[in-house]
């Protein structure tokens, strides 16, 4: 059983959706991410999945019950979803203690609960303080610890390190991540931030104008992307014009290039090889190319490269500089690489 | 109809409108500096200050007007009304203004800077240009306060509109004409609505949405810059409030008559009571159709909002006169009961409530009332401890325009009153009407000491709300 499952839902404010038949699927405990630019229709899903908007059409399950379709509407109230928005949406006029217990029905255990809470998210002396005397980070802390207080099958993390500064991102993000796995809960991250969602989720859906791009293991989505607007979503992508050779071999203007496939292409199928800036390597000998810009990272170095043909590439460089603008370099390339048909480059599946 | 074709009926329009311009120009030209000095140049005692610029509010023009003339007689006609309503009333675009000079972005003025302009018209180019739309709608409730008034052209003898309606319908209860003339007023208000949101237009009021303000630091100000500022300040609490309350003390100490402490008690105890449910109806009234439009933009609420919004465009004579037809021909209980007069005041003064509800809840985050939502409140309940408590202050301070001004308000308490039934204001018209100055004066002096109380509050509201809370509930006072 899924803890969240979407079905064919569409959705929007009255007029043309604004979400398009999104299929979707979370196993229990895992980590979502959903990764789109703004406007790409993130936080519609996530509106219509906590119940703030009824979808058009499709239905939403949780733990296997149904929360939203043609017949049935279960109000936010009653979907046991925890919500983490950006800036944390702590509530101003209570105390981190008060804001924690805000969910938590009035009983016996609950002061040991939130005691408890605040103990996992590390922020036991701030129980009395005010939302407005925390840091960025701490504000996101109890906002998890609120949203984690009723147990709830799932949390929903709405941009929430947005207003972080990025050193303390990192921290936060990892931090983060820790509660969620050590309390087993199952959470839907949104985001913008390609390395966020590479490098905290189980697995991601990309967004795009309003329906999902592609879904897979951040791995799987990285190395072998389905169509070229996925690819650059999750990073810096060279586009190399070919043709498929053989069943792994495409020539191009730099020879063959070997690739990795989703589906068998037939010979002579035009389209356009992908490959990662660090599937590229600089060597003593192959294609030759011009060094036009270099962008320094401290760690690394991203060159840009003008082939001879007039392609511009960029290259990972990971020994920083070696290589200065107007030198020539030598260009190896890997075997990690990706092809996509010209027929299926729009990404639309 | 011959009402109409009478050439002194639009000669009496034409007075009204120039009387309405005049008051606006002169209180926007008292506000800006006012403004400016409290937001920009250290001068001492800000805070106070401040007040003072809120409390004229607490003086009806009509007890301005007469302590006035009890110092100088010679005063009457045109412009002596047109001073003393600017007193009283510039209050209406000081606020709005001020409120929108402390929470405009002050980086754009430093990138006005930057891009070479000087300051004087970097100030005019952003943090001016955003204050328009509130200066805007302080003015509109300026010009319809000032076509609505009453008293002060009365005793000043000028012959505009309201002045008119009151002389016919008291002359001889000619419900007709005066009905006609009170239409006539109406387009006047309805002329003077629809060049404020001509004024406003596309103008985009930036909210800062982030937590820290970026605030411009004060002047460093000469010495000369700080005394001129403070002898303006001074200056101004002088002639609004000083002058006029010294002046019925002065009043007072020469009276000779003995004051019935019985009738001022009650006076004093039915205008607290009736202004209170007033406000408290107009609260009640606003608190729905704000919740409504601050969140749900669409054509219906549009329509509920603009609908409440013609009180605004219906003086209190006005709203007197239709109160009475309709209670004598539609509900003969309630004419001239106590709850009529708490409810005309409730219709009269709803904008108000309605503005500044509505800009306090429009300045809470509805993010926070999904999460209530999500963490198991209903829908009322999540509203109520997310978005209701939050925006307390805001509706409160609305509550308390209402209360002020309903004191004060005195055509619609005359013609609705309950028999019998005296107010601060009514007991003191009466008084002037049979020229018993002396004998009115403890009425005054009560009735500026009891408005003084919301209007002292509400300027506190309005500190707090500025100073202590991270995202600052925006407190409009007008519509």
């Amino acid at each position: 059983m899924k803890a969240i499952e979407v079905s064919g839902v569409s959705a929007g404010y009255g007029g043309e959706p604004v979400i398009k038949e999104i299929d979707l699927a979370v196993d229990s405990q895992q980590l979502l991410a959903i990764l789109g630019r703004s406007g790409s229709g993130k936080s519609t899903l996530v509106k219509t999945i906590t119940g703030f908007i009824r979808p058009l059409c499709g239905k939403i399950f949780l733990d296997g019950v149904q929360v939203a379709g043609p017949e049935v509407f279960v109000p936010p109230e009653l979907r046991n979803i925890g919500l983490v928005p950006q800036e944390g949406g702590l509530f101003p006029h209570l105390s981190v203690a008060q804001n924690v217990e805000f969910g938590i029905r009035k009983d016996a255990g609950k002061d040991l609960r939130v005691q408890e809470l605040l103990e996992l998210v590390d922020l036991r002396e701030l129980a009395r303080a005010r939302p407005q005397e925390l840091s960025g980070g701490q504000q996101q802390r109890v906002s998890l610890a609120r949203a984690l207080a009723r147990r709830p099958s799932v949390i929903l993390l709405d941009e929430p390190f947005n207003a972080l500064d990025a050193t303390l991102r990192d921290h936060v993000r990892a931090d983060i991540a820790e509660i969620l796995s050590h309390t087993s809960t199952t959470a839907i991250l949104v985001t913008h931030d390609q390395d966020e969602a590479l490098s905290t989720a189980h697995s991601i859906a990309l967004m795009d104008l309003g329906r999902i791009l592609a879904f897979g293991s951040p791995q799987s989505l990285y190395q072998s992307p389905n169509s070229i607007p996925a690819a650059k979503l999750l990073g810096p992508i060279n586009e190399i014009p070919g043709t498929v050779a053989s069943e792994h071999i495409a020539d191009t203007e730099f020879g063959e290039m070997t690739f990795d496939t989703h589906e068998l292409t037939e010979v002579g199928t035009r389209g356009t090889v992908l490959t990662r800036p660090e599937s590229i390597d600089f060597g003593n000998q192959g294609t030759s190319a011009l060094v036009e810009s270099i962008r320094f990272h401290g760690h690394q170095a991203m060159v840009t490269v003008i082939t001879q043909s007039g392609l511009r590439l960029k290259v990972r460089d990971e020994q920083s500089v070696t290589s200065h603008i107007g030198d020539t370099v030598q260009l190896v390339f890997n075997d990690v690489n990706t092809f996509i048909p010209a027929s299926q480059a729009s990404g639309r599946l | 109809m011959e009402v109409l074709s009478r050439g002194r009926t639009w000669e009496t329009a034409g007075t009204s409108l120039g009387l309405a311009f005049t008051v606006i120009i002169a209180s926007l030209a008292i506000s800006y500096p006012t403004a400016l000095i409290l937001t920009r140049v250290h001068v001492p005692f800000p805070r106070s200050f401040f007040t003072l610029a809120v409390l004229p509010l607490a003086i009806p023009s009509y007890v301005a007007a007469y302590a006035w003339l009890a110092q100088f007689p010679a005063m009457s006609g045109f412009w002596a009304a047109a001073l003393i309503l600017t007193l009283v009333s510039f209050p209406y675009t000081f606020l709005p203004i001020i409120v929108s000079l402390r929470t405009s972005d002050h980086s754009l003025e430093q990138v006005a800077r930057s891009l070479g302009r000087t300051p004087i018209t970097a100030f005019l180019a952003t943090s001016f240009r955003q204050s328009t739309p509130a200066a805007a709608a302080g003015s509109l409730l300026i010009g319809l306060y000032v076509l609505s008034d009453f008293g002060v052209v009365a005793l000043f003898r000028v012959d505009t509109f309201t002045r008119v309606i009151y002389s016919t319908y008291r002359a001889s209860f000619d419900k007709t004409s005066a009905a006609v003339l009170a239409g006539i007023l109406v387009l006047l208000a309805i002329i003077l609505i629809s060049l404020e949101r001509k004024a406003r237009g596309r103008t985009l009021r930036y909210r800062p949405d982030r937590g820290v303000a970026n605030s411009l630091s004060r002047l460093t100000s000469t010495r000369g810059i700080r005394s001129a500022s403070v002898a303006w300040l001074t200056g101004l609490a002088t002639t609004s409030l000083l002058i006029p309350t010294a002046s019925l003390f002065i009043l007072m100490s020469e009276g000779t008559r003995a004051l019935d402490w019985g009738e001022l008690t009650t006076a004093v105890i039915n205008t607290v009571v009736v202004s209170f449910v007033g406000a408290v109806i107009a609260v009640g009234l606003a608190l729905p159709i704000a919740a409504l439009t601050s969140r749900f933009r669409n054509r219906k609420s549009a329509a509920i909002e603009s609908l409440s919004y013609s009180g605004l465009a219906l003086p209190g004579v006005v709203i007197g006169l239709s109160l009475v037809f309709l209670s004598i021909n539609v509900f003969p209980a309630i004419y001239q009961s106590f709850f009529l007069l708490a409810f005309a005041y409730a219709v009269l003064f709803l904008p108000k409530s309605l503005g500044a509800s509505r800009s306090a809840f429009e300045s809470t985050p509805p993010v926070l009332e999904q999460v209530a939502r999500s963490l198991g409140k209903k829908p009322m309940s999540a509203w109520v401890f997310t978005t209701g408590r939050l925006s307390l202050t805001g509706v409160a301070a609305g509550g308390l325009l209402v209360m002020l001004t309903s004191m004060k308000e005195l055509p619609a308490t005359l013609m609705l009153r309950p028999t019998g039934f005296e107010t601060l204001a009514t007991e003191l018209w009466n008084r002037t009407e049979l020229a018993a100055y002396g004998a009115a004066v403890p009425y005054a002096l009560a009735l500026i000491a009891v408005a003084a109380i919301p209007a002292f509050l509400l300027s506190k509201a309005i500190l707090v709300t500025k100073s202590e809370e991270k995202r600052p509930t925006e407190i409009s006072i007008s519509a």
